[in-house]
């Protein structure tokens, strides 16, 4: 089994053509093991979340290869018609706002995906309360979100990333709407999720004071991928 | 498995009852106006119901008296007797007319007949209170509708009624209460002129002949006589229009009360259109609201089919609530109206599958915008 969660490969992402042609992304190459938590960072327009939803099988990339774990999921074209299959059982997702379903209770937003993946419901709902007693969180189970702190969402939030049981989580901006000694509580949650989860985190941040938390620092200069 | 709808729904559960019954008055309205229909053609046969005659003789050439004038003889009656095919046969009268209760006119419907006859157009079934005729002269047997109680005195023409019978749901086929008065006095009501009137037309050479008219004479037939036969046989030597009871049901439901209905169904069918427009532009709202949750959705890779059955169930459950609600509301309110409504179980459940193909209709502009959410949408805050 290899360690290698994301193997990107000659990855171009450009928009338009003639006149209104833009370069985002020129011959990336990188990949990421698993245990890992990589910051994303960039200026604004740079390209941070196009790469982030090319690797997320969700935008689609102009040309190159990309590996999720073992499988070959992109190379010039997505290689299974079922990219949303891949995200379902491979990828978590965390969104700068906690994005939970207003309408179900903490321990439906959780199992939603595994169930949705044929996850029987005990057994869906015993991770997610592995999770929520992981995060501390286990008396919250049968609350709506809108009864939770911001906080207490956030951490939600990161356990249903990890419902599903992923290799990758792809997190955009995390921290963008927490204070800084929050923002750095969820950095260190994500990078002891990555050392115990075995998960590959890719985090895109704007706040340079989270990139001492992560392993590596991926940038995006001039259109190609450097790692600091 | 998560049921998303149903989730949804008790969430939102205030505001999705709130809508259901909005949509529900909708569609009760929708079981009044098909009521108001099945009133009409109800009260249209009535009167054909309770005089359960087999044939109607009326004017040659005319459709008879429930669509148009019509007089024929009294003695018309005996001559019908007569005949080995006839059991029985009386003459009747309808006439419309303004009746004075509590300082205000009622239209009615005023029917006469021979209280000593053979055939009474009052039905003992609807007989509620009091007796039917008994006597040739100043007795009124009248609906319960109108509000007069029995004894009470009611003034027709230049006489005195007293009130004797009352009778429950009699009306006419345009709705209006029934009275029953003896063929007497109907036809003096109906046929007779005041004093001065009489005298004005002596003086220039008129005699009232028409005493003893009636509007129609209703026959009875034998047992073993084919109507149409008996029928054929009085058009060919009474030269006079005949009409089975079939055929009189026609003129009632087609000629008098067909453009009427017409109009109701119109009128249903606008509604109904506009509760599947009202359904769908609920859905469509319902639908915008979750757009983020969806877009999240799509995003962390749950199947369309799971989000589209959300929308396809809260718009069937809204459609079988509002169906619900419209019923009930629709039962609430029937006898507030003044004329019949009939609502019958067919026709709701005839509304019930109408609702279930709009709803399914009204889901698909929910569904369009699920199917085409970006799910890029929920990135970037």
């Amino acid at each position: 089994m290899s360690e290698l969660a994301i193997k990107v490969e000659n990855l171009y992402k450009h928009f338009g053509k003639g006149d209104s042609f833009v370069d985002v992304i020129q011959d990336a190459s990188f990949s990421i093991n698993k245990g890992e938590l990589v910051a994303l960072v960039a200026p604004s327009g740079a390209g941070k979340t196009t790469l982030l939803l090319m690797i997320g099988c969700v935008e689609n990339p102009s040309s190159g290869a990309i590996w999720l774990g073992d499988e070959k999921v992109y190379e010039d074209k997505w290689l299974t018609r079922e990219t949303r299959k891949i995200r379902r059982e491979k990828i978590g997702f965390i969104f700068q706002s906690h994005y939970l379903i207003p309408f179900l209770n903490i321990i439906d937003n959780l199992t939603l995906l595994p169930q949705a993946n044929g996850v029987s419901d005990k057994a869906a709902k015993a991770k997610a309360r592995e999770l929520l007693k992981y995060f501390e969180i286990s008396d919250k189970e049968k609350a709506m979100p809108s009864q939770l702190s911001g906080g207490q969402n956030q951490r939600v939030a990161i356990a249903r990333a990890l419902a599903n049981n992923p290799q990758i989580i792809l997190a955009d901006e995390p921290t963008a709407a927490l204070d800084a000694q929050r923002s750095v509580d969820v950095v260190k949650m994500l990078k002891k999720i990555a050392r115990e989860q075995d998960v590959a985190v890719v985090m895109v941040t704007h706040d340079d004071r989270m990139l001492p938390y992560c392993d590596r620092v991926m940038k995006i200069d001039n259109k190609t991928i450097i790692f600091e | 498995m998560i049921n998303l709808a149903k989730e949804d729904i008790r969430h939102t559960l205030g505001k999705f009852i709130v809508t259901a019954m909005g949509v529900g008055m909708l569609l009760g309205i929708v079981l009044i106006m098909m009521g108001v229909y099945r009133g009409m053609m109800a009260d249209a046969e009535t009167l054909l119901n309770d005089l359960n005659v087999d044939l109607w003789i009326v004017q040659e050439d005319t459709l008879g008296p429930f669509a148009e004038s019509s007089r024929v003889h009294e003695d018309l009656k005996y001559s019908l007797k007569s005949m080995q095919s006839v059991d029985k046969s009386e003459a009747v009268t309808f006439q419309n007319m303004q009746l004075p209760f509590e300082n205000k006119k009622i239209s009615v419907m005023a029917i006469g007949f021979d209280v000593y006859g053979d055939i009474s157009p009052v039905n003992p079934a609807r007989l509620i209170d009091g007796r039917g005729l008994k006597t040739d002269h100043y007795e009124i047997v009248a609906t319960d509708k109108i509000g007069f109680k029995l004894q009470d005195k009611v003034t027709l023409g230049r006489n005195v009624y007293t009130v004797v019978g009352l009778t429950h749901d009699s009306v006419s086929s345009s709705g209006d209460p029934l009275v029953y008065i003896s063929l007497k006095d109907a036809q003096e009501l109906q046929f007779s002129y005041s004093n001065k009137e009489i005298l004005n037309d002596r003086a220039r050479g008129i005699i009232n002949k028409d005493a003893h008219m009636a509007n129609a004479i209703i026959a009875t037939t034998k047992a073993g006589y084919a109507v149409e036969g008996v029928a054929e046989e009085i058009r060919k030597w009474q030269h006079k229009s005949v009409y089975t009871r079939e055929q009189q049901k026609v003129v009632l439901t087609k000629n008098v009360v067909e453009k009427a209905s017409k109009q109701i169904g119109m009128f249903t069918a606008i509604l109904i259109a506009v509760a599947t427009i009202i359904i769908a532009l609920i859905i469509y709202t319902m639908t915008l609201e979750k757009m983020k949750e969806i877009s999240i959705m799509k995003l962390m890779g749950l199947p369309n089919g799971m989000i589209v059955k959300m929308i396809v169930e809260e718009t069937l459950l809204l459609g079988v609530l509002a169906f619900v609600f419209g019923n009930i509301f629709s039962h609430l309110i029937d006898d507030k109206f003044p004329k019949r409504i009939v609502l019958e179980i067919s026709d709701a459940w005839i509304l019930f599958g109408i609702v279930v193909i709009a709803s399914i209709l009204a889901s698909f502009i929910g569904v369009k915008k699920v199917i085409n959410a970006d799910p890029t949408a929920a990135i970037g805050g």
